[in-house]
């Protein structure tokens, strides 16, 4: 891999008595590259140092990777079954006892079994997630179809990953998150970056993102809040949360009317202009800044800096994903590289800020409803016999469909679901609409929670299993470059925890289905198979061998053999997915978002992440530094709405929507809409942001809107009936 | 070669990687001995890194009555000796910004030593190596020299008065903020 100019040789501090493993981060998509110190006489680890030479972020790290390594040898750390007899304490931290492996799997199977021989194999879920190794992304879709043999799989990237995976699918034919590799970033020449707060998401990308400044590119950032990257762009598109179709096709339409569109590269190399132009043409700056409020001529500016710039990357995040037109929020700002040409070469193209670790990689590998490893489709008679080959069935055996993650909870409250087994997520933080998903885990029959720490939702559970840490287990992961990297082993597990893998294939063996589980006796033996299930997929990881990994610092899928060096720069021959070799303009009309303001609930809500924390928090809020630095959610409020409520700064208020309410301390700031509130997510129980979300889906990629939905601020401190003033009726219009 | 820590003010985005880091320094104990402070929280948010900046001729080691503060032939102001330190201090009166701490129960003061047992090596503070932004760099004369050329540099300054003895020569050096605001576009 070549070296950007930041690289520098750099040699490692090393201690007498200790060795430094190298590794990446534990938490999201940008996995930086790191060391683990580990004390050689205890073989514990105590520390950590950069790694220098990891070429996309050098050394780096944000906080949270800083304090990363303290998990590992944490005083929570579960280090042996649970089991709770007692059904009524289900909800609560209570009532668990300690138990044997032996103990907790004999009652996983006989309830399992139990279930299944009641209400038929379909009884059963699994929940997962995408925090951990595409070894046990691929064993987890392999254990659910073969092992337990229910078609109601799916995880938690429905709550992150899932719309641009869908948009990339639809406009490219192919679904990787990045069209280019980091190192090119710091290159281009404009950065259009959509609904990402990327400094406190992605903070290793920063470097890189002032550079394009530094060399005196420009930087365009489209976000309802002022955060630290907007603070310094060259144009802040300020828009409502919810209404970045609308800016979408504004953009495109700029584009086009501005005479920046490449005709060629459109004509060549994509379909459905026509249709396209037809729907944007309406989408003038003055109509556009009536839907997203954003002022005109910075919507003009945008385009044009945009469409002049030699070359030029869309980035977008979570907070244009996570509406429940997602799919066409990705699609349509995609729209933007395509028609003017700035894709399928270096230093253009789009990319997706993966919110998860492995957010790519465990997108792949067939822990989707729909999906089996290399990206194949179990609707595709084809792609079944593909993966049934490599698994030792028969194509009928394969179950059908499931549905997809939130869904899944209807499916509990039903009784069409009567058991789950959870796996590196936390729903009852991370889900929406969080008062009907309680309910639907309290409604289950049976379930059992793996984690390393007694989770939110592992307070539901009737068996919790003690699973290891990201450093005590190894395999690869796909970071948000689409680069598959390798996790190294850094400590032996703690107490009798164990991977999530093994205790998945000691577990069919127990359900009689063992003789498609037993030959993995190590994570390598996994990557063995589930490179061979990928071979021939969109996503083909078959080349990307830990050697390679290695030898190149990763290596960009698709890898297709051994001779193959990976795919760092997407569609350099200019040849989408499709099977005409084009990629797709979408004509998107814009929708609002599911829920508007109206008297009752005049604001919007919208949420996302603060730099300290990782997702629910299950692991960052048990840190002491980062705990510290953020030990509870707050409710950003813009002072001019404060003074109509007449609320101060850090005083408690209480915030309603139609599904539920919270308290939240006020922080007054300038750098949010008037007509907005945002309140950050990695906090369960009562402080859980997602008691107030709405569960509205998106039709593709079911991903709900969590960035946009009514709400209300109550005072807490009941004012003196003589001075009670009249609520706020009208919707805040900005 | 002598290495700089530079400081590009306009790059901080808070996130605090680098209070994160230096606790993991060896000797550190796990504190942080570097600040970052909320310029106008309520308003935008900037924030700006506050770290110990090696005066070259330090008030903290002037101030102090058992010569306990040892300034290093590269210019690092290190932490009070333990065999010397007397727990009077002096030193976090004097140190116009506010840097060395005291620990009650050891009775020593501590202080950022800028991860000396790394940067007499050529190897980055712990504050400098983490620092996603760039906030914190570690420079050579010559990158110090191509900076100079670019940005123009400031110094801190704890008083207004223009013959303040507290107003000195850092050996850590700084760009003054809105650096940008000048910077010629490519298109």
């Amino acid at each position: 891999m070549p070296k950007d100019k930041f690289f520098k040789v750099i040699e490692n501090r090393t201690h007498p008595g200790e060795k430094l493993v190298d590794t990446h981060c534990s938490y999201c998509g940008m996995q930086c590259g790191m060391k683990l110190r580990v004390d050689t006489s205890t073989n514990r680890i105590i520390g950590v140092e950069p790694r220098y030479d990891w070429p996309v972020t050098l050394g780096k790290m944000c906080p949270k990777g800083v304090t990363a390594y303290q998990q590992t040898n944490h005083d929570d750390r579960l280090l042996k079954p649970l089991i709770r007899d007692d059904r009524s304490l289900r909800g609560t931290k209570m009532g668990f006892r300690e138990a044997t492996w032996e103990e907790a799997y004999g009652l996983i199977v006989r309830k399992f079994q139990e279930l299944q021989s009641g209400f038929g194999k379909d009884s059963l879920s699994v929940f997962s997630g995408v925090s951990m190794t595409n070894e046990k992304c691929y064993l987890t879709g392999k254990f659910a179809r073969v092992a337990l043999q229910t078609r109601y799989i799916d995880y938690n990237g429905r709550f992150c990953m899932s719309s641009a995976a869908a948009g990339f699918m639809r406009t490219f034919g192919v679904d990787r998150g990045s069209t280019l590799p980091w190192t090119d970033l710091h290159e281009t020449d404009c950065l259009f970056i959509a609904g990402s707060n990327t400094a406190e998401c992605h903070p290793t990308s920063m470097f890189r993102v002032w550079e394009v400044q530094n060399r005196g590119g420009y930087l365009i950032v489209a976000d309802p809040r002022e955060t630290p990257i907007a603070r310094r762009a060259d144009v802040h598109l300020d828009l409502r949360p919810g209404t970045d179709l609308a800016l979408a096709n504004c953009m495109v339409n700029l584009l086009i009317q501005g005479g920046y569109a490449d005709r060629e590269f459109v004509e060549k190399h994509t379909n459905g202009f026509d249709a396209m132009l037809e729907v944007v043409k309406q989408f003038t700056p003055e109509y556009t800044s009536e839907i997203t409020g954003v002022a005109p001529e910075k919507l003009i500016r945008a385009a044009e800096i945009y469409g002049k710039a030699p070359n030029a990357v869309v980035m977008f995040a979570r907070g244009i994903e996570q509406q429940h037109k997602g799919v066409d929020n990705v699609s349509a700002y995609t729209n933007m590289s395509l028609v003017t040409g700035k894709i399928g070469r270096p230093k253009s193209g789009v990319a997706t800020f993966t919110g998860q670790g492995n957010g790519q990689g465990g997108r792949e590998h067939g822990q989707k409803a729909d999906a089996l490893p290399g990206y194949r489709k179990i609707a595709n008679p084809k792609h079944v016999e593909e993966v049934c080959k490599v698994w030792g069935i028969t194509p009928e055996e394969m179950p059908q469909p499931g549905v997809s993650a939130y869904e899944m909870f209807g499916l509990m409250q039903d009784k069409t679901i009567r058991g789950l087994y959870l796996l590196c997520s936390n729903p009852a933080v991370s889900a929406p609409n969080l008062n009907e998903v309680r309910a639907a885990l309290m409604n289950l029959d049976f379930m059992v929670c793996c984690d390393m720490f007694l989770s939110e939702s592992a307070e539901f559970a009737d068996v919790v299993l003690p699973t290891v840490t990201w450093s005590e287990d190894e395999g690869t992961v796909t970071n948000l470059e689409g680069r598959v990297i390798k996790i190294n082993k850094a400590q032996e597990p703690l107490g009798e925890s164990k991977p999530d893998w093994e205790i998945q294939v000691e577990l069919a063996e127990r359900l009689g289905r063992g003789q498609y589980f037993r030959h993995l006796k190590t994570a390598r033996d996994i990557n063995d198979e589930f490179r061979l299930a990928s071979k021939g997929g969109y996503a083909d990881y078959y080349g990307a061998t830990w050697e390679k990994i290695e030898e190149q610092q990763g290596v960009f899928w698709p890898c297709r053999d051994e001779a193959d060096p990976g795919t760092p720069h997407m569609f350099l021959d200019k040849k989408f997915y499709h099977p005409d070799g084009k990629a797709l303009l979408c004509a998107l009309p814009y929708r609002p978002p599911a829920e508007e303001p109206c008297g009752d609930y005049p604001l919007r809500l919208t949420t996302g992440r603060v730099v300290y924390h990782y997702l629910s928090g299950n692991q960052t809020r048990r840190i002491p530094f980062l705990r510290d630095m953020c030990p509870e959610p707050f409710v950003e409020v813009h002072p001019e709405t404060a003074k109509r409520y007449g609320i101060a700064h850090e005083e408690m208020v209480r915030v309603r929507t139609r599904r539920g309410e919270a308290e939240f301390k006020v922080k007054i700031t300038e750098a949010i809409r008037r007509d907005t509130v945002f309140v950050p997510y990695h906090f369960g129980h009562e402080k859980s942001v997602n008691l107030l979300t709405i569960a509205a889906l998106d039709p593709t990629s079911k991903m709900p809107e969590f960035k946009a939905c009514a709400a209300e601020i109550e005072k807490l401190t009941a004012a003196p009936a003589a001075q009670a003033q009249e609520p706020i009726k009208e919707v805040i219009q900005t | 070669m002598k290495q700089h820590l530079y400081i590009e003010m306009d790059n901080c985005i808070g996130c605090r990687s680098c209070l994160a880091a230096c606790t993991q320094c060896g000797g550190h104990d796990e504190r942080n001995r570097n600040y970052v402070y909320d310029v106008n929280p309520l308003v935008n948010r900037q924030t700006i890194p506050l770290m110990c900046l090696h005066c070259v001729n330090p008030a903290c080691a002037r101030s102090c009555p058992a010569q306990a503060i040892q300034v290093t032939p590269e210019g690092a102001v290190l932490s009070a000796l333990v065999e010397k330190c007397i727990g009077c201090q002096n030193c976090t009166i004097a140190c116009p910004y506010g840097i060395p701490k005291f620990d009650e129960e050891q009775n020593l003061m501590y202080k950022c030593d800028l991860c000396y047992d790394r940067t007499k090596d050529g190897i980055p503070p712990m504050c400098a190596s983490v620092c996603p932004t760039n906030t914190l760099q570690w420079l050579t004369e010559d990158e110090l020299k191509a900076k100079r050329e670019s940005h123009e540099l400031g110094r801190w300054t704890a008083s207004r008065l223009p013959d303040d003895p507290l107003v000195g020569e850092t050996n850590v050096k700084i760009s003054l903020p809105g650096i940008l605001q000048g910077k010629v576009k490519l298109f």
